[in-house]
Formats: structure tokens, C-alpha cells, sequence
């Protein structure tokens, strides 16, 4: 493994975007950073702005609203870039399918590298997958 | 024996040069976010070599090969010039400070050092605010110019304080050059042991007061918890910084761990004596165990707090510590006067 793959797979720092989300599932990407279950053992920090970040945690039912918004915010991202689908709604649209005003999931808009599903998902089940994401790209 | 422009070479590049203060200043940053994750009952970086210690130099590593990203109306030249300034500048300014001598395993000094270092030393931090402001001005981000205005604002109102409390030391060492006042303060220290004088209770006591504004005003310049609204990220996101990704982002992550050594490193060399302590220890031992002190100190101060507003920030600086500042350098002066 080379060296930058090793800093790279050890430095995840989030940036979490609603995107239409009912809150549920923001409430759990935030309890992953809790004490309790503290996401920092893997080097994770929750950053605000986009040009920090590793990875993109997305909640919620894309809506044609934020579509534009959510495009725009990953494009501020510097490469390499990671997308994470939490939640149910995130990965299809959820119980909002085929409602006339949602994109039905994050990878209509956006690529998507790991999906959790679950609605919503426990803070393990998040933690779960960003470690499935770290040994993809080669933990 | 080993030639003196080696020597010099050395001294600048290895040990206690560049590579010893970057290691140093990771070393840092682990120990202070260990410490702060302790405090809020987690565990903190764990799965980064040995207990997470080599976690900021992961973040490094990582940074430095990411896309580094220009904004279109960014001002190019002082955007690219600015994070530089802010690693160089604290970099330059602990190259003034008293850590071991190559040559001698008990001696120390600093790399350079001259009659009015200590004036060199608040002039760099003077300049780094600037360059601080400049990073964020020439981001051209609103989240970027608030968080830069913030910045210079704290931290020129801090600087006063600071810099009159660093001048206290000074004037009982009657030498503007740290290394002088680290000698005599292992001079004193000597005395008082030697034959002890009732003297020496309201010097300690001046320096003990000296030693708590220079941690308010050093967490103020550090930008650290209490004062942290130039980087508050729940109002403007990342403050002066909100631009900057990639090696730039590296390198401001660098600079401000840098200067979180320089800030420990003034407070050790000004008030705890600096590198001296008990003889079979030498210096550099002693500079380590001083500082790594002043972070955990640091630290603790940033994991108590809850942000300031601004007004009680600039408050707080010309109500109650530029007073009390000039209050402590009068009483300096009165009992130096004394002596």
C-alpha cells in the first residue's frame, strides 16, 4: 500500500449535506460523532466547508429543489471525493417514490460510493459503512 | 568536530530546526486532541499508528496530495503566498528561542539570537496576524473576509496585552534577548536556592500573573476555544480559512501547529525557565516536558470554554487585560526597582 492511500483512507473528514431529509437520519450522522461512538477513532472530523472535506455524508430524498444545490456543493469538493448515501430515502427516494418533486436517491444527481441503508440508520450501521468505504478505497 | 557551516546546517534543517519542530508540532496536536478527546469522555485518534500519533501526519500527507483548488475570484498571487507566510513565520520565530546546543550536551541556545530578539519574536507575530487577514481577504469569500476582519481584530486586541506582559520578564532580566532572560532566570533561581531572600516572593507572584495573561492572550492568537469566532463553524463556516483546500490547507494546518509550539515555547522561555532544569537531564528534555505542559494547558483552556461572543472578546482584551496588563508592568517596574 502506498503512502498516500494509507493518509487517505485515515483522514476521512465529512461534510454532511441535508438534502430534503426529515431529520431522522441527520440526528443519527450526528450522534456517529457523539462521544459515545465517536467516529475520530478512524481520523474522521466534521468539517463546514466543502473544500476541507473527504467525504460527503448525504441524507434525504434528493428533492428537484436541491438538486442544483447538492451538484454545486460536491463540485466544490477537491478530488478525491467519496459520496455516502445514508438512509433509506438517500438511496431510493424512500417513502417519497415517485412523488412528482424528488430525484429518487443521491445517485440520480451525484455518484455514490457506499449506501447505508435504513430508516433511519443506527449510528452503528454509520459507522459500519464509512469503515466499508475506508477498506475500499484500501484500509 | 564537526564544521561550523555543517554545524549551522544542521542546526537550521535537523535538530532543533525544521525537522524536529514539524515532528514536534504533530506531536502536538496529537497530544492536544488526545487530551481534549479524554475530556469529553472519548477516545479520540486510535487506529493511526500507536494510539493515533501518527494521525496529523496522516492529515498532512493527505492534504498535500489533494486537488488543490484556485477560486476564480480569488487574488492568486497573495492566496498562494499566504498559507507560506503563516508556516514560515512561527517557524522563523522559534528559531529564536533557547532548546540545546549541537555541541555541548548540557548547553543551550538559540540558532540566532542577538540584543532585542524578544521585539523580533512580537514583531513575527504581528506579522503572521497580517498574513492571517491577507489569507482570507484574498479568498474572496464572504465567509472568508468576516472570519479575516474577525481574526485581525482579536487578535491586534490581544497583541497589546501580550506584548506589554512579555516585556515583564524583560525588565527584571534587564535584556531584551530571550536567552538572556532564560539565564537570568536560572541565575535567580540559583540565588534564592543558594540563600533565600524574601525578594524573591513578589517576583515569582509578577511572573505567576504574567504567565496567566500570556495564556489568555497566546489562546487569543492561537484562535483556540474561547476565542474562537474567526473560525466559528456554525456562523461563517471555516472563518478565513473556508477557501483554502489541499497542500494550502496543509500548510495552514501546519502553521498553526507550529505556532501552538512557539506560543508554549515563549511561555516556557519567558516564565518556567525555559530549557533549564536538574542537572543529568539535558536541556532539550526539559524544553519537551516545559512545553508539552503549556499544550496541555492550552488545551484544557479550549476544551472548558464555550465561544465568545465578539464584543465581550474585545471586551474582555481593553477592559480587564490591558489594564491589568499595565497594572503588572508598573508593579515590575516598582519591584525591580527595589532589587
Amino acid at each position: 500500500m502506498d503512502i498516500v492511500t494509507w493518509a487517505r483512507t485515515r483522514s476521512p473528514w465529512l461534510i454532511h449535506f441535508n438534502a430534503g431529509a426529515c431529520n431522522a437520519c441527520d440526528i443519527e450522522v450526528v450522534a456517529a460523532i457523539t462521544p459515545r461512538f465517536d467516529l475520530e477513532r478512524f481520523g474522521a472530523l466534521l468539517k463546514g466547508s466543502p473544500r476541507h472535506a473527504d467525504v460527503m455524508v448525504v441524507t434525504g430524498s434528493v428533492s428537484r429543489q436541491v438538486r442544483e444545490r447538492l451538484k454545486r456543493i460536491y463540485e466544490q469538493m477537491p478530488e478525491p471525493k467519496f459520496v455516502v448515501a445514508v438512509g433509506a430515502c438517500a438511496i431510493s427516494g424512500g417513502v417519497f417514490q415517485q412523488c412528482y418533486n424528488v430525484m429518487e436517491g443521491v445517485d440520480k444527481v451525484i455518484p455514490v460510493d457506499a449506501y447505508i441503508p435504513g430508516c433511519s440508520p443506527k449510528p452503528e450501521a454509520i459507522l459500519d459503512g464509512v469503515v466499508k468505504l475506508l477498506k475500499s478505497a484500501g484500509y | 568536530m564537526i564544521p561550523p557551516v555543517l554545524s549551522s546546517l544542521i542546526q537550521v534543517f535537523i535538530f532543533p530546526g525544521f525537522i524536529f519542530i514539524l515532528s514536534y508540532a504533530m506531536f502536538c496536536e496529537w497530544v492536544s486532541r488526545k487530551f481534549v478527546a479524554r475530556l469529553q469522555n472519548r477516545v479520540g485518534p486510535l487506529y493511526t499508528g500507536w494510539e493515533g500519533i501518527l494521525q496529523p501526519l496522516a492529515d498532512s500527507i493527505k492534504l498535500l496530495a489533494k486537488e488543490d483548488i484556485t477560486p476564480k475570484a480569488a487574488d492568486k498571487f497573495v492566496f498562494a503566498l499566504m498559507p507560506v507566510a503563516v508556516f514560515a513565520l512561527p517557524l522563523t520565530a522559534i528559531f529564536l528561542i533557547p532548546i540545546q546546543s549541537l555541541t555541548n550536551l548540557w548547553g543551550y541556545s538559540p540558532i540566532v539570537s542577538f540584543e532585542g530578539d524578544l521585539i523580533i519574536v512580537l514583531f513575527l507575530l504581528s506579522v503572521i496576524i497580517l498574513s492571517i487577514f491577507l489569507a482570507g481577504w484574498s479568498s474572496a469569500n464572504r465567509f472568508g473576509i468576516i472570519g479575516a476582519t474577525r481574526a485581525a481584530l482579536q487578535m491586534l486586541a490581544y497583541e497589546i496585552p501580550l506584548g506589554i506582559a512579555m516585556i515583564g520578564p524583560a525588565i527584571f532580566a534587564r535584556s531584551l534577548s530571550i536567552g538572556k532572560i532564560v539565564e537570568w532566570q536560572a541565575q535567580s533561581m540559583h540565588n534564592f536556592l543558594s540563600a533565600p531572600n524574601l525578594m524573591a516572593i513578589p517576583v515569582a507572584l509578577l511572573l505567576a500573573v504574567g504567565f496567566i495573561i500570556c495564556t489568555v492572550c497566546l489562546l487569543a492568537e492561537l484562535e483556540l476555544r474561547p476565542f474562537d469566532s474567526p473560525e466559528a463553524e456554525t456562523e461563517i463556516v471555516h472563518g478565513w480559512q473556508v477557501e483554502y483546500s489541499g497542500k494550502k490547507l496543509g500548510l495552514l494546518r501546519l502553521g498553526h501547529d507550529v505556532k501552538l509550539v512557539l506560543a508554549s515555547a515563549l511561555l516556557t522561555s519567558l516564565f518556567l525557565g525555559g530549557p533549564i532544569g536538574p542537572w543529568p537531564i539535558p536541556p532539550v528534555v526539559w524544553f519537551l516536558l516545559k512545553t508539552a505542559v503549556c499544550v496541555l494547558i492550552l488545551s484544557n483552556a479550549s476544551a472548558l470554554f464555550a465561544r465568545l461572543r465578539i464584543d465581550q472578546m474585545l471586551g474582555g482584551s481593553w477592559r480587564y487585560l490591558a489594564p491589568l496588563s499595565i497594572l503588572y508592568i508598573m508593579a515590575v517596574q516598582i519591584i525591580a526597582g527595589l532589587m
